[in-house]
C-alpha cells in the first residue's frame, strides 16, 4: 500500500515553508529581485502560505443538534491560518515568514502589547532560538492557535461537547459545554484546559492551564503559564463562522489583546480527515540550520 | 468473564436510539505488556493472557513470525516504536495504561487516547475503507448490531506493534472488533485479529474496560514525545 507518511505531507505543508525559507534566504527584497514568487531563485515564505481557506460562500441557517447546540459539525478551514506563521501583522519579511498580516484586531497596530522584556524574548526566540519552535517538535499547539492550525479541522458535536479534530498531528481538542469547572491550576498542559458554555449562539471557551511551552505562530511569539484566552466562536450561517480570542497575561503584556478572523466551510461534502503523523516522520528539524540566524540545536537527521 | 455472564442489561440509549458507550474507559490489565500468558520483568507486570481462541492462550504464529517475534522481544527496547512515542496503532491503543474517552454522533464513533493526544475515529455513516493509503492508526468503519459496536479495522501500517513484548503484524493484518456495554461500567471488548502473512489462523483476544466513575474524571494528556525530549533522548 501506498505510505501516506509525514515525510510526503510535509514536503508540501508547514516544512516546506520552513524547509525552503531556512534554507541560507535573502530576504524579500532579494527574492524580488531574483524574479520573486515561483520564479527561480531561492523562494520566500510568501509562497507557501497562507493555507488553503474556504471561499466566503452565504450559507444555510444552521440547524441544532440533538442536545440543541447551534450545529456546526464538519470541516472548516480559518480563513486568518497565515497566523500560524505570524500572528502579528508583519508588513515586511523576516527570515522564513513572508510580509502579511496577522490576526491582531486589537491593539489597531496588529502587534502584541509586549512588556519590553518579554518584546525582547520574543525577538530573541525568533532570531536565534527559532529551532525551539514548538511545531517543529510536533508539539501539540495550544489555545488559540488551534484555531488557526493549519490544513483546517473537523468539528463534531457529541452531547455535552464541541471537539475540534486537527489534521496536523491528527489530534482532538475537547470542549466540555456542560457547566463543569477549569481542573486544578496545578496541572499544566500544551493544549491547557478549556470549558465552554453557548451563550445564545455564541460558543464561549474559556481556557486556562496552559505550560508555557506553545508557541503563537512559528515568528517567536512565545506564550507563559500565566495565559488565559476566552474565545468566542459565532457561526454565521451554515458555511460561515466568526472567530474572536482574548488574550491575557499580565506578566508579559500590557494589555489583553484580540485576534478576530473567519471560519469558512471546506466545500468538499465527502472530505474525510486524513492523519498528518508528525512525530513518526518529523524532519521539520533539520530546516532549522545554521546561518537563519540561529545555530541548529539538533543534529540534522 | 464477568462481562459475559452479565446477561439482560440493555445499555443507556443516545439520542439517535443506539447503545450509548459514552464516558471515559480503561483496562486493568497488563495486556499492554504482552498480550500472552506472561511472567514480570522490571517495569512489566506479569498478566495472564487476554487470548481466547486458540484455547491455549498463545498467538497462533507462523514459524519465521515465531522467530522474529524472539527477536523483537531481545531488541524491544531499541524495536518498539512506542519507545519513540509514535502513534500505537490498534488494537493496541485500546488497552495502553490510559485512559480513553468514547464519544458518539449518529455519524462518528470517536476514540480520543489520553496516550499523545491519539484520535481514533469509527465511521458508522456505511462508507467503505479507502484504496491504498494506510494509517498508523488503521482505517476503522463501524456498525450496531444490536447492543454491539463491531467495527472493521484495515489500512494499518506495518510497523505497530501488538504489545511490549514484540508481538507483531504485517500490512495484511485485518481486525473486527466488537465492544458491547455488558454492564453500566464495564465494555467486553474483544478482537478478533487475522493476517495470512504471519499466522496460521485469525485469533481473538478478549478484555473489560472499566469506567472511571470519579466525578472528575477528565483526559489529561500525556505528550510522548515531549517528554523524550525533555529526557534528552533522540526520537529514532
Amino acid at each position: 500500500m501506498k505510505r501516506l507518511n509525514t515525510l510526503n505531507l510535509l514536503v508540501a505543508s508547514v516544512a516546506a515553508a520552513a524547509l525552503m525559507a531556512f534554507a541560507p534566504v535573502p530576504g524579500a527584497g532579494q527574492d524580488k529581485q531574483k524574479g520573486g514568487k515561483g520564479k527561480g531563485g531561492p523562494p520566500g515564505a510568501e509562497q507557501y502560505g497562507p493555507y488553503y481557506a474556504a471561499p466566503v460562500t452565504p450559507g444555510e441557517p444552521l440547524g441544532r443538534t440533538p442536545d440543541g447546540q447551534p450545529d456546526m459539525q464538519g470541516f472548516w478551514t480559518p480563513r486568518f491560518n497565515q497566523a500560524v506563521f505570524e500572528v502579528q501583522n508583519h508588513p515586511t519579511a523576516q527570515p522564513g515568514i513572508g510580509p502579511g498580516k496577522g490576526a491582531i484586531v486589537d491593539p489597531a497596530d496588529g502587534r502584541i502589547p509586549y512588556k519590553p522584556e518579554a518584546a525582547a524574548k520574543a525577538k530573541e526566540l525568533f532570531t536565534k532560538q527559532i529551532y525551539l519552535e514548538p511545531e517543529a517538535h510536533c508539539f501539540v499547539s495550544g489555545v488559540p492557535h488551534a484555531a488557526y492550525q493549519q490544513f483546517g479541522y473537523q468539528i463534531v458535536q457529541p452531547a455535552g461537547y464541541v471537539l475540534f479534530l486537527t489534521e496536523y498531528a491528527h489530534t482532538y481538542r475537547a470542549i466540555p459545554t456542560d457547566g463543569r469547572p477549569h481542573i486544578s491550576p496545578n496541572i499544566k498542559l500544551f493544549r491547557g484546559d478549556s470549558v465552554g458554555k453557548w451563550d445564545g449562539g455564541t460558543l464561549v471557551i474559556d481556557t486556562t492551564n496552559q505550560n508555557g511551552k506553545t508557541w503563537f505562530d512559528m515568528a517567536g511569539n512565545f506564550t507563559t503559564q500565566g495565559i488565559h484566552v476566552v474565545e468566542r466562536i459565532t457561526p454565521v450561517d451554515s458555511n460561515n463562522i466568526n472567530y474572536e480570542a482574548v488574550v491575557d497575561d499580565a506578566s508579559i503584556y500590557t494589555q489583553p489583546w484580540k485576534i478576530a478572523g473567519q471560519i469558512g466551510r471546506h466545500p468538499d461534502k465527502n472530505m474525510e480527515l486524513m492523519e498528518f503523523a508528525c512525530v513518526e516522520g518529523n524532519q521539520d528539524l533539520v530546516h532549522y540550520t545554521e546561518g537563519v540566524g540561529g545555530k541548529a540545536k539538533e543534529k540534522a537527521r | 468473564m464477568a462481562g459475559q455472564n452479565f446477561k439482560g442489561y440493555t445499555a443507556p440509549r443516545t439520542a439517535d436510539g443506539k447503545p450509548d458507550l459514552q464516558g471515559v474507559w480503561q483496562v486493568m490489565n497488563t495486556a499492554a505488556v504482552n498480550l500472552e500468558d506472561h511472567i514480570a520483568l522490571l517495569d512489566m507486570p506479569a498478566g495472564r493472557s487476554v487470548i481466547v481462541d486458540p484455547p491455549d492462550g498463545k498467538i497462533p504464529y507462523q514459524p519465521a513470525a515465531a522467530q522474529k517475534q524472539k527477536e523483537n522481544f531481545k531488541n524491544r527496547a531499541k524495536l518498539d516504536l512506542l519507545n519513540q512515542c509514535f502513534i500505537p496503532g490498534v488494537p493496541r491503543v485500546m488497552y495502553l495504561p490510559f485512559p480513553m474517552q468514547i464519544v458518539q454522533t449518529p455519524k462518528y464513533v470517536l476514540v480520543a487516547s489520553e496516550f499523545a493526544h491519539t484520535l481514533r475515529m469509527i465511521y458508522m455513516d456505511g462508507s467503505k475503507h479507502p484504496p491504498d493509503v494506510d494509517f498508523w492508526i488503521g482505517d476503522s468503519r463501524g456498525h450496531w448490531e444490536g447492543e454491539t459496536l463491531v467495527v472493521d479495522v484495515a489500512n494499518l501500517n506495518p510497523d505497530t506493534w501488538f504489545d511490549r513484548s514484540g508481538n507483531f503484524h504485517s500490512d495484511a493484518l485485518h481486525i473486527v472488533e466488537r465492544l458491547t456495554r455488558t454492564e453500566p461500567d464495564l465494555i467486553t471488548y474483544q478482537a478478533t485479529l487475522e493476517d495470512a502473512k504471519v499466522f496460521t489462523r485469525p485469533w481473538t483476544i478478549r478484555m473489560l474496560l472499566y469506567r472511571h466513575r470519579e466525578p472528575n474524571a477528565k483526559l489529561l494528556e500525556y505528550e510522548c514525545n515531549a517528554y523524550l525530549e525533555d529526557a534528552g533522548k533522540e526520537n529514532r
